[in-house]
């Protein structure tokens, strides 16, 4: 099962290419009470301890496939589970250090059967009391420290 | 917390069981239908706890508990969010879901879907009319093999008073048909800010008249457009479910910014054309009444006037976030036993 937390704190760590650490992943499961088609998530930004992290350098995996972000636009027919964390991969050749680790993660959703864009609304702080604050209603940013281990 | 949910996991799945036993001798899986008002509840109650602190099969073995002997509690599902691999679920989970559902003394009633007219773009021009038929009848088609009779058909929407999208006749029309074959009651939920004296309630009854849809095309009302005071508790834990919450927001908290509620007696030319309600709750007393929504006198309206259907509960109170869903939904079941006169 997931981390009451949003951001997960289980998965946290760097990732290898070429036998280089080449980034670093860190799960986030939805805040929304529905699984949404990829197309339908208006992105995901990563900031760690004050360094942020543009969409282009952050890919996302969800059903055991990696996505850009720009791909998942297109993507009409396959849904991110609210059971299944979102693994977000960050590109940042060196790693971050083991230790702990500020981070902050903003993502929102469009809503059909909601009258407004919700894409163009500024992001705002989540409540401390996460699910009951919006429910995913609105692009927001949650933020937690968690451990990095390797 | 971990510990907490362990011990309701295995104390739930072994009660269940157990009482799944005597359930099969007596045929349960062919148990006839008592007509009236019947008792039944969504798994959107459990939203902050399920897939944290409980599965899926903890929430049936939950929902299961709420029947008597020989009574199966009705069930309401969304779709997108409690069908694993969903929109293509394997035969593997299909099969599972079917043994739940006997294990649990469940009955699939309500299938909770989405018409995304937003798929690719929230500007218009959004979902065309035949993509938008498509995406109703892959969930058509998945409802009638879980066993779902009544879909909680959600639609698109254009604007603050939640008009659907104006292609919604249209693409509607088209699956009355594939409806009628697959056995599924295809119904808009009524929720606040809407209310049942409005444009958009004649619009629907125009077409449902009109075309002949019943009972394949008709309404499913949430009580949120009754309610009529605000909780003792004070603040609310969650936005209604398919509003924009929070203050200022249309229409938040469950239909109090909303304007005066609708009084019950305006359902009663609506009954014909309503399959399944939205039991909505937000606040159980210890008495366990409800303190929010005329309940006492919904009901007595139901039974008076023989409405035969679900009436699945679906809370959305302040302590959902701290796990209070539970007890409340258990807490409705009893005053809903006492006002079915079950109790």
């Amino acid at each position: 099962m997931l981390e009451k937390e949003i951001i997960q704190e289980t998965g946290f760590r760097n990732v290898h290419r070429d036998g280089q650490i080449a980034g670093f992943q860190v799960g986030y499961r939805s805040c929304y009470y529905r699984s949404v088609w990829l197309s339908m998530s208006l992105g995901f930004d990563v900031t760690v301890d004050g360094e942020k992290f543009g969409r282009d350098r952050i890919a996302v995996t969800v059903g055991g496939k990696t996505y850009t972000q720009e791909e998942m636009k297109k993507i009409g027919d396959v849904q991110w589970s609210i059971a299944e964390a979102a693994i977000l991969t960050v590109e940042k050749p060196g790693g971050l250090k083991p230790g702990l680790h500020e981070v902050e993660i903003g993502w929102g959703h469009a809503a059909s059967y909601m009258p407004m864009e919700f894409g163009s609304m500024p992001r705002r702080l989540q409540s401390p009391n996460v699910d009951a604050a919006m429910h995913g209603m609105m692009p927001f940013t949650e933020k937690r420290t968690i451990v990095l281990v390797v | 917390m971990e510990k907490r949910s362990m011990t309701r996991k295995t104390f739930l799945q072994t009660a269940a069981g157990a009482v799944a036993v005597t359930a099969f001798s007596r045929g349960a899986s062919a148990m006839a239908e008592t007509p009236g008002p019947k008792r039944g509840v969504c798994i959107y109650s459990y939203s902050d706890d399920i897939f944290k602190t409980v599965t899926l099969e903890d929430c049936l073995a939950a929902a299961g508990d709420l029947g008597g002997e020989g009574q199966e509690i009705g069930l309401d599902i969304l779709a997108n969010s409690h069908i694993e691999g969903y929109p293509n679920p394997s035969d593997a989970w299909v099969r599972k879901w079917h043994d739940m559902c006997a294990k649990y003394r469940v009955k699939p009633v309500e299938y909770g879907h989405w018409v995304e007219s937003k798929l690719y773009s929230e500007k218009p021009p959004w979902l065309g009319t035949r993509e938008s038929y498509d995406m109703l009848v892959r969930d058509i088609k998945l409802a009638n093999r879980l066993g779902f009779t009544c879909g909680r058909t959600k639609l698109g929407v254009m604007d603050g008073q939640l008009t659907p999208v104006s292609n919604w006749r249209e693409f509607i029309k088209m699956a009355l048909p594939v409806a009628e074959k697959y056995n599924f009651r295809m119904l808009p939920e009524i929720h606040s800010p809407s209310r049942l004296k409005s444009k958009m309630i004649d619009d629907y009854v125009d077409f449902i008249q009109k075309e002949k849809t019943t009972p394949w095309f008709g309404l499913n009302i949430d009580f949120s457009v009754f309610r009529n005071r605000r909780s003792d508790g004070g603040a609310q834990g969650g936005p209604p479910a398919d509003m924009a919450g929070g203050p200022g927001g249309p229409g938040g908290r469950g239909g109090w910014e909303a304007g005066e509620p609708s009084k019950v007696e305006e359902m009663i030319p609506l009954l014909p054309y309503v399959h399944c309600c939205h039991a909505k709750f937000m606040e159980m007393n210890d008495n366990c009444e409800e303190t929010t929504i005329p309940y006492p006198e919904i009901v007595k309206m139901l039974v008076e006037h023989k409405w035969n259907g679900y009436l699945v509960s679906e809370y959305e109170g302040a302590d959902r976030n701290s796990g209070g869903a539970f007890t409340a939904v258990r807490k409705h079941h009893v005053m809903m036993r006492r006002l079915l006169g079950e109790a």
